[in-house]
């Protein structure tokens, strides 16, 4: 083991904080990796007789997983000689900072909560320097976001041991901005004036104080700052007046003949580092161009797998985020397990989206809120032990689409009343009370007690099995919900001002940005960013998104601290970013130099395709080098894979069921579209279901209609009305009726303006039908039942009107329809068969010398049902109600000769034969996309979507 | 490699009207060189295009051009005298090169968006955002407009005053044609009028009769009984004598104006009287009119005159009065949109990139100009927040510009060029022949002359102007084709009457090619129809063979549907690597895809039967059944289950590793389309969503671009292939109807300052004609659309290198005014044959050596560089130790009710818990009245101080502090220890080590503080159990540190609030 111990240092260092004369500097030689020299250098002169005690020192490093790393080091060095270890206190730098700082300071919450007071109630006037503008609207959440704004703002600049208000003096003179800054200090002023009136303090402010004055270290006798290049300046503060009566170790991990590139605190010097060719032998085999984030996770895991158990030989690094999760998924997806020391985001937690979910319904007890909720597992585990066995989720979420579909409540309340007449589910009324019941407890107490007991209500009859994972996790998500609510309800007496829904968004959002440190699963991959790296000693090291802007990263453009305000303000600065990545990066390719490895890898554009460029620090070479180096990195990259061309994964294989029963008669009009999607529809009785309807579909819509029409058939009272206004005044009042029972009382907008459409085509059918009785119809049938058995099959259906002609007795068949545009018998009914389609035989005649071929049969149908009642010629047609009230009016078939009726019957004969003989094949090709309801079924074509010959049993 | 020498003096501002091929990027990149070498520093120069991509390659062209420079005398020579400097060398240049590595971070290369972007993150407070805000791409945009939509359309209640007006607007926006389908009709009216609305989101320029008709409309406002008028007109023609035929289209007339209501197209019948009562109005008026029926003429007397002038303005004053009061409607249904929209996104910190230029453009009210003058009033002041000083101002595919992203640098570039000092410069290089994106994105080719004029007019030769007419990427056979085309003044004059040609005649130059050695071809083939036209794109491919000679290739055609189909055709019917490099709904166009998104709804909504029978047609059904998940219970429970815990990326990637096995083992497609699923997966799981019909939707949006490579036959649209060049270049998809139909839906106005003069649902053709205001915007959008036609067909026509192809059907006698009359009526449409190597085709033009392709050298190997990452041998470098973690206190057993951990105070506060603890810690030892030592302190700490004061003075906890003979006490003690193989770490709150004389341990007991509530003896019992394998844990690590037996260490838990003690049993292991 070399460890160089060098003098104490006189330093000349570029920065005014330099450490006490009384620190010394040791060098640890970066030929081999740091951690196991570290931990030598640690352990001194410790024999293995006794437990490593190291107690009394304080060692600081440069992340939490770095401390991790040492200390998992330290143990296996005391357990190589059967001993274990007493560590010494590993602190970050930031630790270091916010350590100790007292029960009185504001804690996050409190300190957001105080800047939107403030911002509220401010007179944006004598701040014209901060707000040129007025926002939009200075509600609550303009105040919370420019809060969390702010409070950043303060952080960052706590980092130099700054307030707001310092900086006009640090700035010098023609300082642009010196107004703005001069206003800022003022609020942050007031900031800090309301949290002291509410017995608090910033916490920032605390830190600063507590810099210039930190409580003792109790029991500890020496402080190491160990291989952290990069410190904040307001630990450095700490560390400096800790040295007053402790002894104080700075560990460099480099030669000590690179001292001079080092300041006292062991943080690279930007000359020193600015301008240095750094050492990466076999360069153009060691950094690798890939196409994008996908790629180089790629390139990692197969590196990985090459190693079979690569735990302990290959140690990762990313240092652009971006690549992270795609790493992370890759290595899954290989079999390999992945370990992200930074932690996840409780966003990801199972516990976020009910209680989003809950938050929603706080918010406005709308049906969406009631789907979302419906949809959480835990919501479905309550409803599950509070309704017992008779409950099944299935059904439950079945009723809740067939509500959704049939009533489009908007509401929860207008949703309990409809359900009422779902008799098929009778889960929905007591599922739905149980929401009822929670949107109360929401709504009944202050927030956080609300919450606690709605979710009081919902887990109240489970039990968690901490052993189990899934419990294990909840119970983690809701201690540290709790935790949240609990400041929420702390927070709530001292600011009374926010809205309910305010501390939802409020909580929502600490919760969600919270970070959830999961167990590292054994023989994981550690995914470190590159600070973490010095601290890896695995021989074999990649890092991918070596990219500019990642390494190092540097700001660019920045509404308050600019750069150039930065360098002024003693706040890390582009330059120091260089000279620590430059020097990080030369530390890890040193250490490997001999018997390892190190690679590093960039991408050419990002996952949403922006350029990206390699870093800086790959083209600090000797000047010489640079355009071979350019024209290395800045090539193309490597073909990718061509794309393969579009394959099937497979043939859907439908099951083949017997024919059904009876069929409507309008069902028969399916067949002739394409006998495939009448076995879909009418055979296996497959319908989707629709998430996202919020309106009438033009069947809910013409049952409307058709509700009030059928209503006046019956009315005798109207039967010889011929009075436009009475009759308008009937349907419409039926139209209202039908409305409301059936999407009660409060209407959302789409339905106020379909309901609007109603009423215009019922008031204009109104007239219609009033000049018609004085022509002499009367209407005789509404709604009337017919069936007929026609090539074995029954077929059903209902006429919507019969009308016979007062005075000749005539009698003729319609049928109301409600599409956009009127609609002629002849041509729903018929079409010229197009080129290349070859309809059955018998469903095609000539008419006119022309080849037709049927489409539809209903009123061909109608009229051969009503033979054996009505023996003379009966006419049929339309009444239609179109969208353009123009257009409202009968549409009578007027050429409908008794060989077109023996057509349709033979027609109808053939369709009803082809059904009960199981005929269903082959499909319509020429259904358009966004007419086809089983559209998602198919791809490249129906006929080679599926196999249905092989399925046949 | 050759390359182009465009000798340049040094004026400071320069345009540059580039054609095609003549080295645009070249130009620009040289420009940048050029500025360096005169001592202008990289970061100083800003240089904006359009596409991040050709931002990127700007920047590595820059690089490699200076590192080309740096490494050899002779291109160092060639650039020097390039930019006019040619006393520099290799070493200059390389100086360069540094500098520009150095400068990288601080670069600004990129596009206008992103540099807007930027500038807008730099003064959120200024344009009135709260901080930081997110660019909104397409996708997700869309989903916010139906997230929008769906809560607009939710809202019930008191139907309040805005959501009244919203329904009277919505009305009015679509007179005589009630909708039923609302959703899907808002959809279509924000597609179409959003962005018209953003840029005028004032009613005063909707529908305004002032606006559209200052000087008065005549058919407005004349109201009188139709009836009489009808009477009269049917009185006339009852009696007149006129054929029977023409009293009948007399009758016909009549009726159809008695059921026409305005808005609707009129009908035939309405249409033939109206259309000759128009043209002979001036006679109507004048009382007396021929008008001539069916070729029969008939003369009107003055009160059939009257009568019919009568009738015509009322539908015209009618038609234009509904049309009026319809585009105030559609204001108001968009003006209802846009607050609930504004509300819901945009103040949620979700900004489009559109949004970000309409935050920044000048306009009165709005943000204020840019500056560098940080003395300027009234002006955003960019050096400082931006950490820039932009000097030079490069600016790429000028003829795309918009007016309002113009707007937003103007005033910086005015400063550069007036900036006295002679330091800063304005370049910008482009080609009005290339506008082909002034319909989609507000190009503006009309900007590069009218800022031209502008600045020369202020100083005269302050901008300099180049045209770049040779080109160094087509061969001599291709640039005679496109002079042949697009050099046909008179021919271009007679297809595009209106200003179409002028404008076009006006900027051109004939081309030469500046690479007379390119031998290829250039050549029109014809084919019977579109299965013919791709049927010869195969044998062209499979003749030429492009690929195996090394040549880039690409087929561009007009549509990305069509690129997708023809390539699947390619690669189906010739086994070609044909790539369609358009946009890939992979989500959903296979069948993987669907099945997946089947299982998902399946789940989510188990009623939903068509979900449910697809998966169980697909291979998903025997795998359920496997799984026992064939019922929607078990379904439901096992999808939403994973999704809640994992997110939709891991939930469809453990589905997608149960099917498979079940994918033929060839399968790439499918695999790689799974992949693609779940990436997609994965950037729906950051929005936190765990909405299932939300992903739905989400992946029937997503859309991937299929990645570029040079080694397939590229297919893609002719927009996309703008910038590029390709050895040979296939066209087969120019058919289509007419090349000036102006874009649908309102009409805009604007004034030459582009601002929007008025807004107009446009009557239809009929009235318009007869409108001199209309009927001039008509034309002039008209004019609009066919320049960017012959524009669209410029670019491709100019893509070869080497070869073009164009594939047409025949013209023959087709009327249509398309692309392939325009090459009737510039190259001659006389058919013959046309020979490509050993094809002898129907053709009408050629030019060039049709053997080209068997004359090329052969492909030079590219550099390969391994992409293998190798690795080191474990045995030699050695395996850094890793073990499994454990922490004793996270090693949680037992069952708790969860109700416990939800109670808002039922569980113990941390930071009390962590009082108590640290109090506690104080404690070494209690000895006689020890305790008051710890009281006077303690109390003044509220609940915790007294708790753990009390757990001194509780006899029960007596044997915690007081101390047995020679113990030791360890506080607060950390350890790290190795046991079975696990690393342990972890904190006792408390251990006493008993030792003997000699001392060695010999007893210890374990003390692990617990705060939480307990209540009785059964609940004392569980937090045993919950407790026990941290404790034992605990007793494992303490024997390890003293030496121990596991036996002599005992373990005791301290409830504080009970306070007593509960023994923790050992557990065998
Ligand atoms: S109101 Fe209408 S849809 Fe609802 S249950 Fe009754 S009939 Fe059915």
């Amino acid at each position: 083991m070399r460890i160089e111990r060098t003098r104490t240092f006189a330093f000349v260092c570029l920065s005014v904080d330099s450490p006490p004369l009384t620190a010394r500097r040791h060098f640890i030689s970066w030929d081999r990796p740091l951690l196991p020299q570290a931990v030598a250098f640690l352990a001194g002169e410790w024999k293995g007789d006794g437990p490593l005690d190291l107690s009394t020192l304080l060692v600081v490093v440069p992340t939490q997983q770095s401390g991790r790393r040492l200390r998992e080091a330290l143990a296996e060095h005391a357990a190589a000689r059967g001993q274990a270890a007493f560590p010494p206190r590993v602190f970050t730098p930031d630790r270091l900072i916010t350590q100790g700082l007292g029960p009185d300071v504001a804690a996050r919450l409190e300190s957001l909560l105080a800047w939107t007071e403030i911002l509220r109630a401010l007179d944006l006037e004598a701040f014209r320097d901060v707000f040129p503008v007025d926002p939009p609207a200075r509600d609550f959440n303009w105040a919370l976001r420019l809060a969390r704004e702010f409070t950043h703002l303060q952080a960052v600049l706590a980092e130099a041991g700054l307030r707001l208000a310092d900086v006009n003096g640090k700035t010098g003179e023609s300082f642009c901005e010196a107004a703005r800054w001069q206003q800022l200090g003022e609020l942050e002023r007031r900031h800090a004036e309301k949290l002291a009136a509410l017995g608090l303090r910033d916490a920032q402010a605390a830190k600063i104080a507590a810099a210039k004055n930190p409580s003792p270290l109790a029991n500890v006798g020496k402080i190491i700052l160990l291989a952290t290049p990069d410190p904040l300046p307001l630990a450095l503060d700490v560390i400096a007046v800790h040295a007053r009566t402790l002894t104080l170790e700075v560990v460099i991990f480099a030669p000590p003949s690179e001292a001079d590139a080092f300041d006292g605190w062991g943080r690279p010097l930007p000359p020193g580092w600015e301008h240095r060719a750094l050492v990466l032998p076999e360069f153009e085999q060691r950094v690798h161009l890939c196409a994008d984030p996908a790629a180089q996770a790629e390139r990692i895991v197969a590196v990985a797998q090459g190693y079979g158990s690569p735990e302990g030989l290959l140690g990762v690094g990313v240092a652009d985020h971006e690549v992270l999760p795609l790493l992370e998924n890759a290595l899954i997806r290989a079999g390999l397990a992945a370990y992200n020391p930074a932690g996840r985001a409780r966003l990801d937690d199972g516990l976020y989206p009910l209680l989003a979910s809950l938050a929603a319904l706080a918010r406005e007890p709308s049906f969406a809120a009631v789907e979302a909720l419906a949809r959480c597992p835990d919501f479905l585990a309550f409803l599950q032990a509070r309704l017992g066995r008779e409950f099944s989720a299935a059904r439950w979420l079945e009723g809740l689409d067939e509500l959704h579909a049939r009533h489009l409540p908007a509401d929860l309340s207008t949703a309990r009343a409809q359900a009422v007449k779902l008799k098929k589910y009778p889960g929905l009324m007591p599922a739905l009370a149980a929401i009822d019941e929670l949107c109360a407890t929401l709504a009944n107490d202050e927030f956080s007690a609300g919450v606690s007991a709605a979710l009081g209500m919902i887990f109240g009859n489970r039990q968690l099995d901490l052993v189990r994972a899934g419990d294990a996790r909840l119970e983690d998500s809701a201690t540290a919900w709790m935790e949240i609510l609990r400041e929420c309800a702390a927070a709530g007496a001292r600011f009374p001002g926010p809205a309910k829904i305010a501390w939802w968004d409020l909580a929502l959002q600490l919760f969600g940005e919270s970070l959830r440190n999961e167990d590292k699963p054994a023989g994981a991959l550690e995914l470190q960013g590159v600070l973490e790296l010095l601290f890896e000693d695995a021989p074999h090291l990649a890092v991918a998104g070596f990219n500019d802007g990642a390494v190092p990263d540097s700001v660019a453009g920045d509404p308050f601290l600019p750069e150039s305000i930065r360098e002024k303000l003693g706040l890390k600065t582009n330059a120091a970013r260089f000279a620590r990545d430059a020097y990080v990066l030369q530390a890890l390719a040193a250490c490997r130099a001999q018997g390892g490895r190190i690679d590093l890898l960039f991408g050419k554009t990002s996952a949403a395709g922006d350029p990206l460029r390699p870093s800086r620090l790959l083209l600090r070479c000797a000047d010489a080098e640079l355009p071979a180096r350019i024209a290395f990195l800045f090539r193309a990259p490597e073909q990718a894979q061509a794309n393969p061309s579009w394959t099937r994964a497979w043939r859907l294989t439908p099951r083949h069921v017997a024919a059904p029963g009876p069929v409507a008669v309008t069902a028969l009009r399916r067949w002739l579209e394409c006998p495939f999607r009448f076995y879909l529809r009418q055979v296996l009785g497959l319908a989707a279901v629709d998430p996202a309807k919020n309106e009438l579909d033009a069947r809910d819509f013409g049952a409307l209609c058709h509700a009030a029409l059928e209503a006046m058939g019956h009315e005798a009272a109207l039967r010889d009305c011929t009075d436009a206004a009475v009759l308008r005044q009937f349907l419409l009042a039926e139209l209202e009726r039908h409305t409301r029972a059936c999407y009660g009382e409060a209407l959302s907008l789409p339905l106020i303006i379909q309901l609007e459409s109603a009423r215009q085509r019922l008031a204009r059918a109104a007239e219609v039908q009033a000049s018609e009785r004085a022509a002499g119809w009367v209407i005789e049938q509404v709604e009337k039942k017919i069936s007929v058995e026609i090539g074995g099959l029954l077929v059903k259906g209902k006429i919507d009107r019969i009308d016979r002609h007062a005075e000749t007795g005539a009698v003729r068949v319609l049928d109301y329809k409600t599409s956009d545009s009127p609609a002629s018998p002849r041509d729903t009914h018929l079409h010229a068969p197009r080129q290349g389609e070859t309809p059955p035989v018998w469903a095609v005649f000539e008419l006119d010398g022309r080849s037709r071929a049927w489409t539809d049969l209903q009123l061909p149908l109608y009229r051969h049902a009503l033979a054996a009642e009505f023996p003379g010629a009966v006419a049929c047609g339309y009444f239609n109600l179109p969208k353009a009230v123009g257009g409202t009016g009968l549409a009578l078939w007027d050429e409908y000769t008794p060989e077109l009726h023996a057509a349709a019957v033979r027609c109808a004969e053939g369709v009803c034969a082809a059904i009960r003989a199981g005929e269903f094949w082959p499909p319509n090709e020429q259904v358009r996309t966004d007419y086809d309801e089983f559209a998602s079924l198919f791809h490249q074509g129906v006929a080679a979507s599926v196999a249905w010959e092989e399925a046949k049993p | 490699m050759s390359i182009p020498r465009h000798v340049m003096i040094i004026p400071r501002h320069v345009m540059i009207l580039a054609s095609a091929g003549s080295g645009k990027t070249y130009a620009l990149t040289n420009h940048f060189v050029k500025l360096l070498a005169h001592g202008a520093r990289p970061e100083r120069i800003v240089a904006l295009t359009f596409t991040r991509k050709a931002a990127g390659e700007f920047f590595d062209e820059i690089l490699n051009k200076l590192a080309g420079a740096a490494r050899d005398a002779g291109r160092a020579r060639t650039l020097a005298s390039e930019i006019g400097q040619p006393q520099l060398g290799t070493a200059d240049f390389l100086k360069m090169l540094r500098a520009v590595t150095e400068a990288m971070h601080r670069l600004r290369l990129g596009t206008l968006d992103s540099f807007f972007a930027r500038i807008a993150r730099a003064f959120p407070l200024e344009l009135g955002l709260t901080g930081e805000f997110g660019i909104l791409q397409e996708h997700a945009a869309r989903l916010e407009r139906q997230r929008v939509l769906r809560r607009m359309f939710t809202q019930t209640g008191e139907t309040d005053g805005a959501q009244k007006e919203f329904i009277e607007a919505f009305k009015r926006a679509t007179f005589g044609a009630e909708e039923k389908r609302l959703g899907k009709l808002l959809d279509g009216f924000l597609d179409q009028h959003q962005e018209i609305y953003l840029a005028a989101p004032d009613k005063e320029f909707w529908g305004n009769p002032a606006r559209i008709w200052p000087g008065g409309n005549p058919w407005l406002g004349a109201r009188s009984d139709p009836k009489l008028a009808v009477r009269a007109l049917r009185s006339w023609f009852s009696g007149a004598e006129i054929g029977d035929k023409q009293r009948e289209r007399w009758g016909a007339f009549l009726l159809a104006l008695e059921r026409w209501t305005p808005g609707a197209t009129p009908p035939r019948e309405l249409a033939y009287v109206l259309e000759k009562a128009l043209a002979a109005w001036r006679e109507l008026v004048a009382g007396r009119a021929g008008l001539e029926f069916d070729r029969k003429k008939q003369e009107l007397d003055g009160p059939a005159c009257a009568a019919l002038a009568d009738l015509v303005r009322q539908v015209v004053g009618g038609e234009l009065a509904r049309r009026l009061e319809t585009t105030r409607g559609i204001f108001d249904v968009l003006r209802g949109y846009e607050a609930f929209y504004h509300d819901a996104v945009r103040r949620a910190g979700k900004l489009t990139f559109a949004d970000v230029q309409r935050l920044l453009t000048p306009d009165g009210g709005g943000a204020r100009p840019l500056t560098r003058d940080a003395e300027a009033v009234d002006r955003l002041y960019i050096d400082y927040r931006l950490d820039a000083e932009i000097d030079h101002w490069l600016l790429d595919e000028f003829q795309d510009t918009s007016f309002g992203q113009w707007s937003v640098l103007r005033n910086l570039i005015d400063e550069a060029v007036q900036d006295a000092s002679g330091a800063r410069s304005f370049f910008c290089v482009g080609d009005v022949k290339q506008a082909i994106y002034t319909t989609w994105r507000e190009g503006d080719p009309r900007l590069f002359r009218e800022i031209f004029n502008h600045y020369n007019a202020a100083m005269p030769g302050a901008i300099e102007e180049k045209q770049l007419v040779s080109s160094w990427r087509s061969g001599p056979a291709l640039i005679e084709m496109v002079n042949a085309v697009f050099g046909q003044r008179v021919a271009l004059a007679a297809l595009f009457p209106g200003g179409a040609a002028e404008n076009w005649n006006r900027e051109w130059r004939d081309h030469v090619s500046a690479v007379p050695s390119r031998t290829g071809q250039a050549a029109w083939l014809q084919a019977a129809d579109e299965n013919a036209r791709w049927a010869l794109v195969l044998k062209l491919l499979q003749e030429i063979q492009p690929l195996a000679h090394g040549l880039t290739c690409a087929v561009l055609v007009q549509k990305n549907e069509t690129a997708a189909e023809l390539a699947d055709f390619l690669r189906r019917e010739g086994g070609l690597p044909a790539v369609a490099e358009s946009d890939l709904h992979v989500g959903i166009d296979n069948p993987l895809g669907a099945a997946l998104l089947a299982l998902l709804q399946a789940a989510a909504h188990p009623g939903d039967t068509l979900a449910g029978e697809h998966l169980r047609m697909t291979p998903l059904g025997a795998l359920l059944t496997g799984e026992k998940l064939d019922g929607p219970e078990a379904l439901t429970g096992r999808v939403l289950g994973q999704i809640h815990a994992e997110g939709f990326e891991r939930t469809i990637e453990a589905w997608l590793k149960k099917l498979e096995p079940r994918l033929a083992p060839g399968d790439a497609f499918s695999r790689k389309r799974a992949r693609q699923f779940a990436a997609a997966a994965g950037m729906f799981d950051q929005t936190g969503s765990r909405d299932i019909a939300e992903f739905v939707q989400f992946m029937k949006l997503y859309k991937v671009r299929d990645t570029e490579s040079a080694t397939v036959i590229r297919v893609m649209t002719i927009h996309k292939a703008k910038g590029l060049g390709f050895d040979l270049v296939l066209l087969p998809d120019l058919e289509g109807r007419k090349l000036d139909q102006r874009r649908e839906g309102l009409a805009v106005q604007k004034t030459p300052a582009r601002s929007v003069e008025w807004v107009l649902d446009l009557p239809s053709e009929i009235f318009r004609e007869h409108d001199p205001v209309l009927a001039a915007h008509v034309g002039a959008a008209e004019a609009e659309a066919g320049y960017e036609k012959l524009s669209l067909l410029y670019v491709a026509m100019t893509r070869a290198k080497r070869a073009m192809y164009v594939i047409t059907e025949p013209v023959g006698a087709s009327k249509s005014r398309n692309f392939p009359r325009v090459l009737a009526d510039t190259l001659g449409a006389n058919a013959g044959s046309v020979r490509v190597g050993a094809l002898n085709l129907d053709g009408a033009w050629t030019s060039g050596d049709a053997d080209w392709h068997t004359k090329l050298a052969a492909p030079a190997e590219p550099r390969q560089i391994s992409q293998e990452i190798g690795l080191i041998k474990a045995e030699a470098a050695g395996r850094a130790p890793r073990r499994l973690a454990r922490q004793p206190s996270a090693e949680k057993t037992g069952v708790m009710a969860a109700a416990r951990v939800f109670a808002l105070e039922g569980a113990v506060a941390a930071d009390f818990g962590t009082a108590v603890h640290a109090l506690l810690a104080e404690v070494e030892w209690v000895g006689q009245g020890g305790v008051e030592k710890f009281a006077e302190a303690w109390t003044m700490r509220g609940g915790a101080g007294e708790e753990a004061l009390a757990c001194l003075r509780a006899p029960e906890l007596a044997a915690v502090w007081t101390r047995p003979d020679r113990a030791e006490v360890w506080r607060e003690r950390a350890f790290e220890v190795v046991i079975d193989g696990a690393w342990v770490t972890g904190v006792f709150d408390r251990v006493v080590v008993e030792r003997d004389q000699a001392g060695r341990a010999v007893r210890a007991t374990v003390f692990d503080f617990k705060t939480d509530r307990v209540a009785g003896e059964a609940d004392v019992a569980a937090t045993v159990a919950r407790h026990a394998g941290q404790l034992n844990l605990y007793r494992q690590v303490a024997a390890v540190l003293t030496g121990l037996d596991g036996a002599a260490v005992a373990c005791e838990l301290v409830l504080t609030r009970l306070r007593r003690l509960a023994r923790v049993p050992r557990m065998s292991k």
